[in-house]
């Protein structure tokens, strides 16, 4: 008892053990804020996990009319292209599924077709779009092109094309689109879980009037703030783990041996960072519910803007440039390096401004909650 | 005496939506928050889809020929590049800056190649970071080289394609997924406004006073339900003032916009205060609200008709009033018909989604006593 109060370091930590004991207990009475918190990104996976197998892959109603070998070919090209799901159904039942909406477009090849070719005229392939969205009308004008292109290197030796593309990838492997939006959603989990854990747990203090007893009781400040900013960064780990975890075990990512350590690294720096800004925002607003509604706007603000639904290097450049300020930009480029490619490059930079973006928010919030209990 | 009890009920439904209305005034920072919350969905959605799917590309020209430059135009209308030219250097540090996700050589001996019927092997550079950008890629370069042959040498490749569209003009990723993204703005709103004011008598137990009294709790019910409403409406405002004056996208039938806004209004806000009744607690349901939105928004159709997803997504979208809401908005925003109930079928699905949680609220709000 007395080394405890003789030792100020002792007693620093011990009072944010039990203020983090606290509010972790307090945390887990709350099993629907559990699932708030996680159920939203687990059912996001799940969702660009179904709606990856439809990418890049319309629905579209093939039409052959021509009974030549020419024609055939066509019909195998496109086949073989595979960015369709093809219904081979004749001209009436195309019109009805186009209709429908069953399909995107209807793709004919004339009963002339193989005839024009053997007479070296030149052959079209007709292509009835769907044209209500760019998106899948620009999938349509790239893909029967794509095929025809097929067609012609089909013929080998014969093909009149001699360009050829020669590709180099810049990464080992093809990463496919629902485990490339992993990554942004275990960093908009740790975000969110920090930010109303930490906020959640030190606005109760105020709106449930327990702030004072905190400022009454012999400890330091640091050690109020230390505490719930380890709740709050504790529940966002453990919660981005189980994510990883599940990932892992589906096979979405592949990091081995010390890259494990580099995603870890990441994910408790990003922990920290929604903890800390969490406290702050909890100390200076002292109420939940705007808590809540500031943090779910931060998070997903962050989440966009950081390119968590597409890939940065495809955003305008202005929005490329607000990216590089935001921390979660380099947490996200972390996880995959280490998660996909085993990779370090740019860990260092990408640690130092996770730390640093950590540290001056555990500095904005010890500020606020100070600040709060001189009012 | 019907007319009488008619009038009471009435006046008992005004009284709480006043009510509700002056509450949601007193707690400012949560209702200008929630007011702007559907403005800002509809601005980061927009966010996403401002790239489209056009693969900033640097094009190395070492050689600048007649054949060259042809192959670069074909690049550029192969609705896949957003290109710049660049020194060999340059494209490189861009590509390693992550600022462009490909680079196209065409080499120094291009055209003297094609001329003379000479195989020629043009580089790619991808970063292939993501397969779905990765593989537009992979298409659009053999695309490009094939509609170069097809213009510089039609006598060689015969085949082209004859594209006949259903619509007179395209529309962009922005105006329709603008369309589909106000949707999800009003469901964030409507669900939060009605929420949060129906589990703040819970919180506070105040609900204990309203159930007591005499006045049905239907009355009381559809009270909440407009007093949200028009909290709502002041979001609403503002987020068709973002997507008509900001992002230019303009009804096509203004009438069926705001009745199609109304109704989705009434159904969110039902579905709030059916949350709000059911879990008690304003956090949650806030939390709840804005988190779930967006799986909801990925498969209820957003980025196009259901019938062009996986079956499994077309099932899902089908249990929610929010895919219903997409097609009705997306014919009062563009005239499309995005399934074959067509509009009058769409907002009779709507009307019995509203009636059914409207029945569920007032079926539980009897059996919390």
């Amino acid at each position: 008892m007395d080394k405890k109060a003789n030792n100020p370091i002792l007693e620093f930590f011990l009072a944010a053990r039990v203020i983090m004991t606290k509010d972790l207990q307090v945390w887990l009475r709350q099993p629907v804020m559990l699932v708030a918190t996680i159920a939203p990104a687990l059912v996001l996976l799940l969702v660009e996990m179904l709606a990856a197998q439809a990418v890049g892959r319309s629905p579209v109603a093939l039409v052959i009319q021509d009974g030549g070998l020419q024609g055939a070919r066509m019909a195998q090209a496109i086949q073989d292209a595979d960015v369709f799901r093809i219904q081979q159904v004749d001209a009436n039942k195309a019109q009805t599924l186009l209709k429908n909406l069953d399909v995107v477009a209807v793709v004919t090849i004339p009963a002339d077709f193989s005839q024009r070719l053997r007479a070296h005229q030149p052959a079209v392939v007709d292509v009835t779009v769907n044209n209500l969205n760019l998106d899948f009308t620009n999938d349509i004008r790239r893909a029967v092109p794509d095929a025809i292109t097929r067609y012609y290197a089909a013929q080998g030796d014969q093909s009149p094309i001699l360009i050829h593309m020669e590709e180099h990838d810049l990464r080992q492997h093809d990463i496919q689109m629902f485990q490339y939006a992993v990554l942004p959603v275990v960093l908009l989990v740790l975000t969110i879980s920090g930010l109303i854990s930490g906020g959640n747990a030190t606005a109760r203090e105020w709106e449930s009037a327990t702030v004072k007893e905190l400022l009454l009781a012999p400890v330091p400040g640091g050690a109020i703030v230390a505490g719930k900013v380890l709740a709050g960064f504790l529940t966002s780990f453990a919660l981005g783990g189980l994510v990883l975890m599940a990932a892992y075990g589906l096979g979405w990512i592949y990091p081995q041996g010390i890259y494990w350590l580099d995603a870890l690294l990441v994910v408790g720096l990003t922990s920290l960072l929604g903890a800390s800004l969490g406290v702050a925002i909890g100390a200076a607003l002292q109420h939940i519910m705007p808590v809540i509604a500031v943090s779910v706007n931060l998070a997903f603000y962050l989440f966009f803007l950081a390119g968590g639904m597409g890939v940065l290097a495809f955003e305008p450049v202005w929005l490329q440039n607000i990216a590089a300020f935001l921390p979660l930009t380099y947490g996200n480029h972390a996880l995959q390096m280490a998660l996909f490619y085993n990779s370090a490059d740019l860990l260092g930079r990408d640690v130092l401004v996770l730390g640093i973006s950590s540290l001056v928010a555990l500095v904005l919030g010890t500020l606020a909650v100070r600040r709060g209990m001189a009012k | 005496m019907v007319t009488q009890g008619f009038r009471y009920q009435f006046h008992v439904m005004w009284a709480c939506a006043c009510k509700d209305f002056r509450v949601a005034l007193t707690d400012r920072l949560f209702t200008i928050l929630g007011l702007f919350v559907p403005a800002n969905v509809l601005i980061l959605m927009s966010l996403f889809v401002l790239s489209g799917s056009q693969a900033p590309t640097a094009v190395v020209m070492q050689e600048s020929g007649p054949y060259a430059r042809a192959f670069y135009q074909a690049m550029s209308q192969a609705h896949s590049f957003r290109l710049q030219v660049s020194s060999p250097a340059q494209a490189e540090q861009l590509i390693a800056a992550g600022r462009i996700v490909a680079v196209v050589t065409i080499p120094a001996d291009f055209d003297d190649r094609v001329k003379n019927s000479q195989p020629v092997q043009v580089r790619v550079e991808i970063n292939n970071l993501n397969t779905d950008f990765t593989n537009d890629i992979r298409r659009a370069i053999p695309l490009s080289i094939t509609s170069f042959y097809a213009k510089a040498f039609p006598n060689l490749v015969s085949v082209t394609v004859r594209e006949t569209d259903l619509y007179p003009r395209d529309t962009d990723y922005l105006p329709y997924l603008s369309v589909s993204i106000l949707v999800i703005a009003l469901m964030m709103g409507g669900t939060l406004q009605a929420g949060t004011a129906s589990a703040r008598e819970w919180e506070k137990e105040t609900i204990k006073e309203l159930l007591l009294s005499p006045a049905s709790r239907l009355a009381i019910m559809l009270g909440k339900m407009l007093g949200a409403l028009l909290v709502g409406l002041g979001a609403t405002v503002i987020v068709l003032v973002v997507l008509v004056l900001l992002l230019g996208v303009v009804p096509a039938h203004w009438l069926e916009t705001a009745g199609a806004t109304l109704l989705s209004l009434l159904i969110f806000n039902s579905l709030g205060t059916l949350l709000g009744t059911l879990i008690k607690r304003r956090m949650p349901v806030v939390a709840l609200t804005m988190s779930l939105s967006l799986p909801l928004f990925f498969i209820s159709g957003a980025f196009g008709p259901i019938s062009f997803t996986t079956p499994l997504l077309q099932h899902i979208a089908r249990l929610f009033p929010v895919y219903y809401q997409i097609v009705v908005m997306q014919h009062a925003f563009h005239n499309f018909n995005l399934n074959t109930l067509g509009l009058a079928g769409n907002l009779l699905v709507l009307c019995a989604f509203a009636l059914g949680l409207i029945l569920l609220v007032t079926w539980h709000s009897n059996i919390a006593t």
